[in-house]
């Protein structure tokens, strides 16, 4: 999901704020497919990583023409449309509930069934190598970092690639690449397409994890977790990403552990609070002292525009 | 004539920037644009390379309409224009920045850059060293790794020069070249406007406000002034025209007096 944002936002400099609405519609999608119509799994997946493309189109028409900050804007609200037309279209996407409820009381809707199958199956194999069956987390875990390193060597090939710097270059200065003869518009719909199928990935692989998600698994906050791991990482540094991504964890989940002196002091309802508190002031601090990231290369942040 | 531009008008709310302008530039000249500060001048550029969008008027380049082409067709179809402030972009490296601008790169598709990938390698060879002649020339050898950001002015506005000259222009719209570029430089800067024009055979329009530099390197010389054309001719004539005098140097003259 990071790795989405990170084409359309350090590639092609669109901040994107919405990047949760990909997730939740190409989720969303898949399991409409799967649950209604009986789809297979593969096809309900391209069936919702195709939603989020027409999402991306759809917001993107008018989106791009905005400058920036306004396009951050729109991003956020287009995210949020996303989320409460889940909530309250509850005939369709089960409402509230999630997608649980999505053919409607009494029965239970499952759309995994084909995936936990196949992580049943490496399960058994890998158990069949090494005589031991690891966990399904574990199965899942490593299918999730082995294929997004497989997509960032993939994308790390694109950005020096002439298409790559293009984009590079749009995240500069667009006008300076109108005037080079480069059509602005139809790059940033490319990565803005680009960024939604990455996003839409990572909802379905959500999706499959959790087994049942509802719209309060697709909070906006979602879209400032990968934020974050892009930041920790180093915002124009590709491989950063999987560092990001660590060091997130380990800050998300690790500070749940803190309750030695002096946070020991609070009890465990207040010390939830302090958590995310301290999480923040972290990233705070990160910003003021290491803006660059952990990889990032200082003096290309300090040249003036 | 190369370029054509015919009863040009554009406001910007109630300020008329350019009211009616008509001019023409032949191919293979040099043609200087001068006036007073606010005569309309980059607007009218900003019209012709279509970074606006003219309210009236028409505009045609080597014989197609363009006033209402989006600027990137402008510039693919050999009108290139070179900005006031340079727009370099800075945490791309000199080499970087001019190959940007090379046409024809098959790479540039999304899916072409990964399913023709031996094709595009080649293409981006040629680019490649067809950049590091252009940047040879322009005598920015030493610094092609080196980040745009952080070169001086000058050297910024030869990397621009570089970029434009990359996408194989006709005619370049260069809006005051001149300034801000320290004397060395804009020496060096004056040769390569010349040479490109004996080598190339590419057109220019010049936005100058250093007098000497127009009336020597210009064939011939349109003056604006409050959004409209008052004279065109060579730079001798333009000297002795009564109302550009009026208009234009006087007021020069007369802030010279005060001054």
């Amino acid at each position: 999901m990071a790795l989405g944002l990170y084409v359309q936002y350090s590639l092609a400099g669109l901040p994107n704020f919405g990047h949760v609405a990909f997730m939740a519609v190409a989720a969303y999608g898949m399991a409409i497919l799967v649950v209604r119509f009986e789809a297979p799994l593969l096809l309900a997946a391209v069936g919702g990583l195709l939603a989020a493309v027409f999402l991306a189109i759809v917001m993107g028409a008018p989106a791009l023409r905005l400058r920036a900050d306004y396009l951050a804007i729109a991003t956020v609200a287009g995210g949020e449309i996303v989320r409460y037309l889940a909530l309250n279209l509850s005939d369709i996407t089960g409402g509230p509930i999630g997608s649980i409820g999505m053919l409607g009381p009494g029965q239970i809707a499952i759309f995994n069934g084909g995936w936990q199958a196949l992580l049943d199956r490496i399960s058994g194999s890998v158990a069949a190598l090494v005589g031991r069956s690891p966990s399904r987390d574990a199965v899942m875990a490593t299918i999730v970092w082995a294929s997004l390193l497989l997509l960032i060597a993939l994308f790390h090939f694109l950005e020096r690639s002439p298409w790559g710097r293009v984009l590079r270059g749009i995240r500069e200065d667009e006008i300076a690449v109108v005037a080079a003869g480069k059509n602005v518009v139809a790059f940033k719909m490319q990565a803005l397409i680009l960024g939604a199928i990455l996003g839409g990935l990572s909802g379905l692989l959500l999706a499959w994890e959790i087994g049942v998600f509802s719209p309060m698994d697709f909070l906006p906050t979602l879209t400032f977790y990968a934020y974050l791991i892009l930041i920790l990482g180093g915002v124009n540094r590709i491989w950063a990403i999987p560092l990001g991504a660590f060091l997130f964890s380990l800050l998300y989940s690790g500070t749940r552990f803190l309750n030695f002196f002096p946070l020991s002091l609070f009890d465990s309802g207040s010390r939830a609070f302090l958590r995310l508190f301290l999480v923040g002031l972290l990233l705070v601090l990160f910003m003021a002292f290491r803006p660059q990231g952990i990889l990032g290369d200082r003096r290309q942040l300090l040249l003036e525009k | 004539m190369l370029l054509e531009a015919s009863e040009l008008r554009k406001s910007f709310g109630g300020v008329v920037a350019v009211d009616g302008a008509s001019f023409e530039v032949a191919e293979g000249s040099i043609t200087g644009l001068i006036g007073p500060n606010g005569a309309g001048k980059t607007t009218a550029f900003n019209l012709i390379s279509g970074f606006l969008r003219a309210d009236a008027g028409a505009v045609r380049f080597a014989g197609s309409r363009i006033e209402r082409w989006r600027g990137d067709r402008i510039a693919r179809a050999g009108l290139v224009r070179v900005f006031q402030t340079p727009r370099v972009l800075t945490k791309m490296t000199v080499l970087e920045n001019v190959m940007l601008a090379a046409k024809n790169q098959l790479g540039e598709g999304l899916f072409l850059a990964l399913a023709a990938h031996a094709r595009v390698a080649k293409r981006e060879r040629e680019v490649r060293e067809r950049a590091l002649a252009t940047i040879e020339t322009l005598g920015l050898t030493h610094l092609v790794d080196a980040f745009a950001g952080t070169l001086s002015g000058g050297q910024r506005k030869l990397v621009e020069l570089g970029r434009a000259l990359m996408a194989e222009p006709r005619m370049i719209l260069l809006d005051e070249p001149m300034a801000g570029v320290a004397p060395v430089l804009a020496e060096q800067l004056l040769d390569h406007i010349r040479k490109l024009r004996v080598e190339h055979g590419v057109t220019m329009l010049v936005i100058e406000h250093d007098m000497d530099v127009v009336m020597t390197i210009s064939d011939r010389i349109i003056v604006m002034d409050e959004g409209r054309v008052i004279a065109d001719g060579l730079p001798d004539e333009i000297q002795r025209n009564e109302r550009v005098i009026e208009a234009y140097l006087g007021r020069l003259d007369s802030k010279a007096a005060e001054a």
